[in-house]
Order: structure tokens, then sequence, then C-alpha cells
């Protein structure tokens, strides 16, 4: 087995963590180079990572020894288990983060404190990286802690503002009530079946599926729905979102609410308890939500004044279509129409990374500039910040889903399945984007109005805050142009192989 | 005697005087037994944490301000983690955090039960239990520093 290059995920990053407090000693310049070579080198190993489980197939790794099996006839050892969903996560963590770091850059040159803050983002890094890897319950554990402690300390780090530390602290005690649902869940299953590993628990739940084992599944979902701000617990998403600083944000709605929340939702409801519980009541418990959070994430967009805070709640929204695709998969299991749609879940969640991505790195730079972020006070910014609008308007386009654009690919694959699995579904999901082109629609009216005198001294943003931006926006404008080759080639597979709870479960017990 | 100082009176320093080496054995203790009796770096670190609490609290703010370096304390912590990390990558070449040590030797791999066994988990201990032990004073010190109340 040749997963050597694996390891280096989570090693370079908590290498460039720990030695931060001592690079920090020599100077500005060497911890930005840092921080840089760092999230680089992470890029690297992930675009590497990522190839290889395309071309190979699933990555086993054990820690601490060769082979999973110690003396024991089960698998003992903790494995990281990646396969090409979870591969394309980590490629997906690794472009935003990178970009976001080099967004730092400018953006909080003003700020002090940046040791720490250079620190906690890889940090946080690292932590999305273990989670889209590992393959033990528990190891998924820590990682989620270490992901979500990082990120609540990074939505408090302007602790200059009240704000700001209140939406740190409301989403610390969020976050802690639904870590503690999940590891309450992880120790219910291990009491039960006396074992972590991801797989071998699989096999055991399939053998003997229990009642814990189901109060162990609602722990999850409901955890996991906390985290990835599903719509009656959204609440502390749309304040701790629009607090962070912008490139914190970008990461935040763009990645750790996907690879804390949707991305183990995923794993943990197919990989373990595909062949144990009823996917059709699971399936449409999600779907439930999913509805739920789609209507009220968009509708609330829609009545924002504030640009963050509206981004914030579409992301809320996009969960929902994400969460509807899994649900369908789920509820649809082994179904043409359920493989669609969990493609088409994966497809957006990737997608929207990377817009929700750029749009909050956009909204970050108008801040830069003005220092407000009322749209009632941006109205004519097109004039004075005319790339920036651009990129605004080509990532606003793409969540809304416009044709030629990455989100229009993945948000049809989605309205296909649903409206397949079920009329009512489908018009759901319309009526979500009815609302979420309104909420986009206004803001591009006012960036498009009558310039009003304060957007008047706006400029363009400097270098290392416009390349990021810029690469974003031909990220989404690339990926646009090979909708349905993508589709096939990446995201088809990646459903197979989170389908393929078989197959998963063989790559643990046949040793790696 | 002392009322202009932000320190806790004679008798507390007295008795902070005696058991801040106490303290700090006993972590010190629990830190090097990590492997064989409960506790570890973890818990030995805060105990240790604890002493400097205690001489915080005993001797004010002002006698800690002129002991206390924080880039010191943070590189530290650093080393605490980067040593951790390399134990970690001591047996890369089988697999991350394979005891090579325990294994192959050269050193810590006696009888188990004896102070010099385990291969790398008594290196994890010290480096953990450095960095629990910087970065808890360095709170402390931070809360001492940057409260926004007067009394």
């Amino acid at each position: 087995m040749s997963a050597e290059i694996l390891p280096y995920l989570i090693i370079i990053p908590l290498f460039g963590a720990f030695s931060m407090p001592m690079v920090n000693l020599a100077g500005r310049k060497a911890r930005e180079a840092w921080a840089v070579l760092i999230s680089g080198a992470t890029l690297a190993v992930g675009s590497w990572v990522f190839y290889w489980v395309y071309e190979k197939g699933t990555v086993l790794y054990t820690l601490g020894a060769k082979s999973p099996f110690g003396q024991a006839n089960f698998p003992i050892r903790i494995v990281w288990e990646v396969d090409l969903f979870g591969a394309l996560m980590v490629l997906m963590v690794t472009f935003v983060a990178f970009m976001a770091v080099i967004y730092s850059l400018g953006y909080m040159r003003h700020d002090t404190g940046l040791d720490k803050y250079y620190t906690l983002i890889i940090i946080l890094e690292l932590g999305m990286l273990g989670i889209a890897i590992t393959g033990d319950l528990f190891n998924f554990y820590v990682f989620l802690e270490i992901m979500s402690i990082a990120s609540y300390a990074l939505v408090a780090f302007r602790n200059d503002t009240w704000e700001a530390i209140e939406a740190g602290i409301k989403y610390m005690f969020v976050g802690s009530v639904a870590s503690s649902l999940i590891l309450l869940g992880i120790a219910l299953l291990y009491g039960e079946y006396g074992t972590l590993t991801m797989g071998y628990l699989a096999l055991k739940l399939s053998q003997n599926p229990t009642i814990v084992g189901k109060v162990a599944l609602a722990l999850f979902i409901s955890g996991l729905l906390f985290k990835s701000g599903a719509s009656p617990v959204h609440m502390w998403l749309a304040d701790a979102h629009p607090a962070a600083p912008s490139s914190i944000s970008a990461m935040l709605s763009g990645l750790v609410i996907k690879i804390g929340g949707i991305y183990a939702l995923a794993r943990i409801a197919f990989s373990i308890y595909g062949a144990s519980v009823s996917v059709k009541t699971v399936g449409w418990l999600i779907i439930l939500f999913a509805c739920i959070t789609l209507i009220v994430g968009n509708a609330m967009a829609v009545i924002q004044t504030d640009m963050k805070r509206l981004l914030a709640y579409s992301s809320v929204g996009q969960i929902g279509y994400i969460l509807l695709g899994i649900g369908i998969g789920l509820a649809a299991y082994g179904s043409q129409t359920g493989e669609i749609a969990l493609a088409g879940a994966i497809y957006h969640t990737f997608n929207h990374a990377l817009m929700k991505g750029l749009l909050f790195l956009i909204a970050g730079a108008v801040i830069h500039q003005l220092g407000t972020r009322d749209l009632n006070e941006l109205s004519g910014l097109a004039k004075t910040m005319p790339k920036t609008t651009f990129a605004f308007l080509i990532g606003a386009a793409a969540i809304i889903g416009m044709p030629p654009l990455n989100g229009f690919a993945s948000k049809w694959l989605i309205y296909e399945s649903s409206a397949l699995f079920n009329p009512v579904l489908g018009a759901i999901a319309i009526i979500g984007t009815a609302f979420c082109t309104a909420a986009y629609v206004r803001v591009l009216y006012t960036f498009f109005g009558r310039p009003s005198e304060r957007v008047m001294e706006a400029k363009d943003p400097e270098k290392s805050m416009l390349w990021p931006m810029l690469i974003l926006t031909i990220a989404i404008i690339v990926m646009g142009l090979f909708p349905w080759g993508i589709s096939d080639k990446v995201m088809i597979p990646a459903a197979k192989a989170l389908e393929n709870q078989l197959a998963y479960v063989a790559t643990l017990m046949g040793g790696g | 005697m002392n009322c202009v100082g932000d320190d806790m009176g004679v008798i507390v320093r007295t008795a902070a005087r005696a058991t801040i080496p106490l303290i700090g054995i006993f972590g010190s203790y629990i830190v090097a037994h990590g492997h064989l009796t409960p506790g570890g770096g973890f818990q030995g670190g805060a105990t240790i944490a604890g002493a400097g609490i205690l001489f915080l609290l005993a001797f004010g703010l002002d006698e800690m301000k002129k002991r206390y370096n924080k880039n010191l304390y943070s590189a530290l912590e650093g080393i605490g983690g980067l040593a951790f990390l390399g134990a970690a990558m001591l047996g890369i070449g089988v697999a991350f955090f394979y005891n090579t040590l325990w294994h192959n030797g050269p050193f810590f791999s006696g009888k188990p039960g004896t102070l010099l066994s385990a291969g790398f988990l008594p290196i994890m201990n010290l480096a953990v239990g450095l960095k629990v032990f910087t970065g808890l004073v360095s709170a402390m010190a931070g809360l001492a520093l940057y409260r926004r109340w007067r009394e």
C-alpha cells in the first residue's frame, strides 16, 4: 500500500502551527511567508492525495503499525480511510484554505496578534483535513473538536467589538452542545459494540442492529445538523459567520459547515449505518430538515440589509440543497435517482465552497475599503470597484445557478433527482432558488445603482486580496465549462464510493 | 503591612514559597511516570501550572511580570508541540506514530513497568507536559494582564 503521503496532510499543518510562535520571532514577513508556505505545501499534498485516490481507489492508512489488525483478529488500531468523496473534500479544503491564507496577508494587515491568527487558521485547516480522512469515530471526534475550537477562537478574533465576542460565545455554547451530542453517540456505540473503527462498526451493526445503535444515530444526526447549520438550529450561524474576519467567514461558510456537518453526516449515515437502519426513514428525516432549511435560509437572505449576514443566510439555504441531495440519496438508496441526488449533493458541496468562499472574500474587500457592510450605503460600487463587482457578479450568478457557471450543473442534478423522486420536493427546491435569486439580485442592483458619495473614494483592493478572488472566479468559470464531464468523471464516482459500504468495509478488513 | 502591591500578604507568600517547589516536584513526577501510573503529560503539566498560578496569585502581577517572558513561553509551547510531532514521526518509515524506539531501541526500550520503557511515550509525555504548563501559565498571565475591570 503506498499511502505514505497521507500522514503529511496532518504533519505539515501541525508542524506549521507549532513552529509559528518561533517563526513569529523573526518578524512579520517571515510569519506571512511561513503561513503561505505551509498552506501551499498542504495544497500540494492534498492535490496529490486526490490524484492518487482518483487513479488508484480507496486508500487505507494505519497509524502506528503496518496493518490495522494487532494481535487481535479485528481492526484494533486507528485507521485513516480515504475514498473519492473524502479525497474531494481534502482537495476542496486545501484549495479554499490556501486562498483564504493569501487573502489574509492583505486583509488582516492592520490587526494585531497575527501569530495567533495564522496558527489558528492552520489548525482549523488541520482539523478539517483530519475529519475528511479519518476512518475512526473517536479520531473523528478529536478532529471535530480541533476544528470547532479553532473556529470559536477565530470568530471572536477581533475582540475589540462586542459583536465578535457575543457571536463567539454563542457559537461556542451551541457548538459544545452539538459536540456533546456527538460524543454521547460515540460513547453509546463504543459501549454497545466495543469498537470505534468505522468500517468494523458497520460490520458489527449489520450483524446485530440494536436500539442503542439507533439512539446513537439520532444523536449523531442532531449534533451534525447543529454543526451544519440546518434550519431549526441555524441561529448561531447567522451571528458567527458575519462577525468573523472575512477570510475566516469564507472558511467557515465554505468549508467548516460542510466538513463538520454534511461530510460527517454522509459518512456516518452511509458508511456506518448504511446496511443496518431503514435508509428510507432516515432519508425522509433529513429531507424534512432540508426542506425547512432551504426555504428558511433563502427567505431570510432576502430581507437582510447586512451584506455578510445575507451571505450567511444564503449559506443556510445552500446547506438545505446539499441536505436534500443527501436525504434523497439515502431514501432512494440503490436507485439511479439516489445516485444522481448524491452526486448533486457532493458536486454542490464543492461548488458552494468555491462560490461562498469567493463571495465572502468580496464582502471582506468591500468592508476593507468602505468600513461598512450595510447594503444601503454600498450603492454604485460597480463604478469604483469594477473588478470586485465583476467577481461578485460571477459568484452570485453561480450560486443562483445560471447555466454557464458551475452552480448550474450541481443544482440541476439536485432538481432533476428531487423531481424524479417526489415532484413536491422539486417544487420546494425551485421556490428556494427563487428566494435566493431575489436576494442576490438585490445586492447586484445595489452595486450597479447610482453611486453614493461614500463609495466614490473606494478602489479595487490590493494584489494579495485581488488574486485569491480572481483565482476563485476563474475556477468557477472553468468548472462551469465542463459541467457534465466533471459530473461523470468525479462526482458520480464519488457518490458511488460513498454508497458502496461493502467496499468501504472490505478495504478495511482486507488489511491494506 | 504591604497594602500597595497586589500580592496576598506575608502569610500566603510564605506558604506559597514552601508549597510551590513541592507542587512542581509532584507535577514532574506525574509527567515522568505518565506511562506507568495514572496521569501523564496533560495532568502533570496542569499540576505544574498550578504552581505557576499559585505564584501569580500569592506574589501578584508585578512580581509575575518580572519573571514571565511571553516570547519565551510561546516558543517553549511550540517546542513542546514540535517534540511531540517529532516523536510521532520517528517511525515514519513504517507508519505515522509507529513506536520504533520501543521496538528497535536504542533507548526507552526496557522491560515494561520500568521507568525507561514504553518507547516514545515518555518523550511525548514530557513534550505535552511542557506544552500544557507553558500554555496554562500564559493563559493565566493573559487573564491577569488584560482584565477589563478595575477594583
